[in-house]
């Protein structure tokens, strides 16, 4: 906690998003124009230089619409996006192109992200190219660079093309890419999720290694709660395009504070290596409402063990019950008041929002 | 439960073994291709090699004479010409119309669907509009018109059956570019920076491009098909120059008497239209198996 | 903070005697005993070894997890059991379901069997539902295919079986589409429909691995509750160690088509020796770590079925290899009740059990050429 603290002094705000609201129009049966998915409702956060803010939250969450709202592709439907103090939504073409050389993305599917028919050399190159960096000979001896810092070998791979190489393989290429032009910021959209757990591994910890080399910044968008608070310093939780909880990632494990970040973190089966003793997930009641007709107020309210009218009425808006740790409900699992007291229990004098709760230090 | 046992009992089937089945496809590769070949070096190698009389200006006093008589293999026209050296001559200028309205409707169709895609938007509309009106036409109709008011001529021919190629063409090239344009490396290419040309002729042109090729070569026989249809009606290839249409046209009168008039050419026209259309299939099915 | 971050989920561990209905071997024997299972695919002129022995016991009312990576021949195994290789495969060995010998059971036999005495439940819901028809009549199309009953009984069942599985609104959603439901409950529709001749074994194959955490918890609720009310036994399939390490009885680790470890979950987990599941193990990001914590990794990826590397499979990644490991180890039962396949299990030189769960951290050099000898 005290270490956000510090960084909010010392460093740089890399993102300061507000309020950024993003819909799609969905087609009915037949091709008619339908309803609207309202992807992404309302979400304001910062972010600062030199830190990991993970991104968790399921399908429908709107996390990685959120991720492509940032980068502006395509840009969303209000809001501002000010990145490195400049708003990227008032941005023309030719400023967006120049602004977007500090941020670059990592996506989820190793092999979509590579141009099937360009090879290795040639993609790590793109962005160089693109930003017209250095000679030919210069973009060349760059690429090697960056091909070795991800762990691979130029002269064995700088030749193949994407059908030849693994997925974890076709993620260090990406990776290499994303670097190229020592951008201050990536985002990387489910960028381990569809490899298998020891290359997952690999590539996490080489995500990591970077970091504390480069001195990068991740938005780092994923599903899985565990993986993402291994890699971020903080934590932002989404639930159908609400931005329902952000703190230290520490700190959201060991007391969160919305409802459905409890719920969430129950969900997971906990296994210890070291006794092997296991915990069995404790699953929600209820089905994830539909981001075409979410509910009113809060859009959690609906599984919402604490729910009650107000819930309905009022949408929470997101504020920062302790330092550094922000949530929007009305009714959260813990205020500062009760904090005293281990275990405490929300405002409206019931019960733990689990059973897992009244066991938490 | 015991460790590792010798295996209990059954095997179940095998196939052909898959080296065959590696060979076969190959085959089905250079076989239509290599036919596809043999049509083009006769057609215009042809007449160049071989002792092959002229097309047009044959002797009166040689007229209908029938298949495999000496000096003329396939026989003669009623003016004398030589019917082998005509078809050979007339499959020059169906292939080069082929050919050429083939390349046309892949370069301008090809790119325009592509950029019609890439841009999106009202642009993309407008244009597909139009391409659509252009494609409700039946071809044939519309190439009929066209070269009605334009008059028959080898450039008028492949002017009137390019306005048939290019919408065709632009259509599967959107198609195309639009399920491109979704995937991750796009958006990867424009975070990188690439301006939009290069975006065009070198993340999209070589991804589109197996399917534009096979797509044509699938119509190359339609195309030579609709070149013989107009030639046929008198709106193609002008006579006395010989196209396998007009040859069909005018052997058609006299067909009880000598078949053999219309057989020739029609299969010549079979055999090019079966080549191309083998290949397309055969290139089709190399491309997307990877 | 002070917080030990395991305190927090160690403290609500349950016993690892999971509860369960009367389970284990019923009196004719096991339910399903798989000795040496072997199946090979000839493809492009190479042969691809999917499966190369494996070996199991499953007791009625059990809950077995297959585990293993993508090329671990994990489903295809499942697959051979039910009959759903292409026929250019080649299967050997035994697998007994009741006695009854599955490899090599003629087709006709087959289609009597699968649905009604083993189901199968996939990964997509999506794909496994007809979306042209409606929920009430795929349900009722299962049924009627292993019974003769008359619509009206079949579409009866129907509706049970939907509350069976706990689809909320159950006799609405049987005149439903598929795409009106979302993916948990499809999944649990597919269950339905798994379920319609009463199987004595489920097999879900990565079943929840589509799903979102919340759901994928709910899902496998619904397993076991099942498998506690109807006593059907389930192989669940999956990557994941921590889903099998919670709702399994009984654990097989897959490497490259064999069976390298196998025992009940409890003592796995208490003790594993198997220098792979120990990387695997490692590997799992958890909850419990710090953040920022490297992962123990090790090199390379899983090899190719096609190209197998002499003995031990997992010899070019294993830190522990020695040559004597170019001679395959037999899966042996070296303690009662875990099996594994391993000349240097852990626990016999090195550490005691738990500790360091396998591989070293990461050691990839800043700059240097450091190859990623063909691996990730």
């Amino acid at each position: 906690m005290t270490m956000t603290m510090a960084r909010e002094r010392d460093a740089e705000k890399l993102l300061e998003v507000r309020d950024v609201v993003q819909e799609f129009a969905v087609r009915g049966p037949g091709g008619v124009k339908g309803a609207k998915v309202h992807a992404v409702s309302g979400v304001s956060f910062d972010m600062w230089r030199g830190e990991t803010l993970g991104v968790v939250g399921e399908t429908g969450s709107g996390k990685s619409t959120l991720a492509r709202s940032i980068i502006q592709a395509p840009r969303p439907k209000s809001g501002v996006v000010r990145f490195l103090g400049t708003d990227l939504m008032k941005l023309g073409r030719r400023a967006l192109t120049e602004a977007r050389r500090q941020m670059q993305m990592v996506y989820q599917d190793p092999y979509g992200s590579l141009d099937p028919r360009w090879t290795v050399l040639e993609l790590v190159e793109e962005p160089l190219l693109g930003y017209k960096v250095g000679t030919k000979a210069q973009r060349r001896e760059r690429a090697c660079e960056l091909l070795d810092l991800v762990g691979m070998d130029p002269g064995v791979f700088g030749r193949r093309r994407p059908h030849e190489l693994s997925g974890g393989q076709c993620q260090r290429v990406a990776i290499a890419r994303a670097i190229a032009l020592n951008p201050a910021l990536i985002v990387c959209d489910e960028a381990v999720a569809s490899l298998d757990v020891l290359i997952q591994a690999q590539v996490l910890n080489l995500f990591e290694r970077l970091r504390t080399e480069l001195g990068l910044s991740y938005l780092f968008i994923s599903h899985d709660l565990a993986l993402v608070k291994q890699v971020s310093d903080r934590v932002a939780v989404m639930h159908l395009g609400q931005l329902v909880e952000i703190g230290p990632s520490e700190e959201l494990y060991r007391r969160p504070l919305h409802p459905y970040t409890s719920a969430l973190l129950d969900s997971i089966p906990g296994l210890d290596p070291a006794t092997g003793k296991v915990r069995r997930p404790t699953a929600p009641k209820g089905e994830p409402p539909s981001p075409i007709n979410p509910p009113s107020g809060c859009r959690f309210r609906t599984r919402c063990p604490l729910a009650q009218e107000r819930c309905a009425q009022e949408v929470p808006k997101l504020r920062e019950l302790f330092p550094g740790h922000q949530v929007a409900c009305h009714f959260p699992l813990a205020t500062p008041d009760a904090a005293a007291t281990d275990g405490a229990a929300s405002a409206s004098g019931n019960g733990a929002a689990t059973a897992g709760d009244a066991a938490r230090t | 439960m015991a460790a590792v046992d010798a295996p209990v009992a059954t095997v179940a089937e095998v196939d052909a073994p898959r080296p065959r089945r590696a060979w076969a496809r190959r085959l089905s590769l250079w076989v239509p291709a290599g036919l596809t070949a043999f049509v083009f070096l006769a057609c215009f190698l042809g007449p160049v090699v071989l002792p092959i009389p002229a097309p047009v200006g044959g002797n009166v006093l040689e007229s209908s004479l029938p298949s495999f008589s000496p000096g003329h293999l396939l026989g003669t026209d009623p003016n004398g010409n030589d019917i082998l050296s005509r078809i050979l001559h007339g499959g020059r200028a169906s292939l080069f119309v082929a050919v050429t309205v083939n390349l046309i409707g892949l370069a301008v169709g090809g790119l325009l669907g592509a950029l019609s895609a890439y841009i999106g938007g009202k642009v993309d509309t407008v244009i597909m509009r139009v391409l659509d009106v252009l494609i409700a036409f039946p071809s044939l109709v519309l190439t009929l018109a066209v070269a009605q008011s334009l008059g028959p001529s080898l450039t008028n021919t492949i002017f009137a059956l390019a306005f048939f190629s290019i919408p065709a063409v632009a259509r599967v090239a959107r198609a195309a570019t639009l399920s491109l344009r979704e995937l991750p490396f796009m958006t990867a290419a424009e975070l990188a920076g690439t301006p939009w040309w290069r975006m065009l002729l070198r993340h999209i042109v070589p991804n589109i491009a197996p399917q534009l090729i096979t797509f044509s070569m699938l119509g190359m026989g339609t195309v030579i098909v609709i070149e013989g249809a107009l030639s046929f009606l008198g709106l193609g290839i002008p006579a006395p120059n010989p196209s396998w249409g007009n040859m069909i046209s005018e052997g058609q009168a006299s067909l009880s008497a000598t078949p053999d008039l219309v057989i020739w050419p029609s299969l010549a026209l079979f055999v090019t239209v079966l080549a191309f259309n083998l290949l397309g299939e055969a290139l089709r099915t190399h491309w997307s198996g990877r | 903070m002070s917080g030990e971050p395991t305190a927090r989920r160690t403290e609500e561990v349950l016993d690892l005697a999971l509860p369960t209905t009367a389970r284990g071997p019923s009196p004719g024997g096991p339910l399903l005993e798989v000795r040496d299972l072997r199946v090979r695919f000839t493809r492009g002129g190479r042969v691809v070894n999917a499966v190369n022995g494996l070996s199991y016991t499953l007791d009625a009312g059990e809950i077995l997890a297959i585990i293993g990576e993508s090329g671990s021949g994990k489903s295809v195994s499942t697959r051979s059991l039910m009959g759903l290789l292409p026929p250019s495969a080649q299967v050997s060995g035994s697998a007994k379901f009741e006695g009854t010998e599955l490899i090599g059971m003629p087709e006709k036999e087959m289609r009597a069997w699968r649905g009604a005495k083993i189901a199968m439940v996939f990964q997509d819901p999506a794909r496994s539902l007809n979306p042209t028809m409606r929920i009430g009549a795929q349900i009722v199309e299962a049924i009627r295919t292993h019974r003769k009953v008359s619509k009206k009984e079949a579409a009866e069942r129907a509706v049970e079986l939907l509350k069976l599985v706990r689809l909320p609104a159950a006799e609405r959603r049987f005149y439903e589409y598929p795409h009106q439901l979302s993916g948990g409950m499809r999944q649990r529709v597919v269950i339905a429909i798994a379920l319609a001749s009463e199987p004595r074994l489920l097999i879900a194959d990565e079943a929840t691995t589509a799903l979102d955490v919340t759901t994928q918890a709910q899902i496998m609720e619904l397993l076991v509750e099942l498998q506690q009310r109807l006593g059907t036994a389930i192989i669940m399939i999956s990557h994941d160690l921590g889903l099998a390490a919670s709702y399994a009885h009984k654990v097989v680790v897959m490497y490259a088509g064999r069976a390298v470890e196998y025992a009940s979950a409890e003592k796995l987990f208490a003790n594993v020796r198997m220098p792979y599941t120990r990387a695997l193990l490692g590997a799992i990001p958890l909850l419990d770590r710090k953040t920022h914590e490297l992962l123990p990794v090790i090199p390379g990826q899983p090899p190719d079925p096609a190209a197998l590397p002499k003995g031990c499979a997992f010899r070019p990644r294993c830190d522990v290899a020695t040559d004597k490991c170019l001679e395959a180890p037999p899966l042996k039962e070296h303690e009662p009740g875990h099996w594994w396949a391993c000349w240097h299990p852990a626990g016999s030189e090195d550490t005691a059990a738990g500790g360091r769960a396998g591989g070293r951290a990461d050691e990839v050099r800043v700059g240097s050429a450091r190859q990623v000898e063909d691996g990730a």
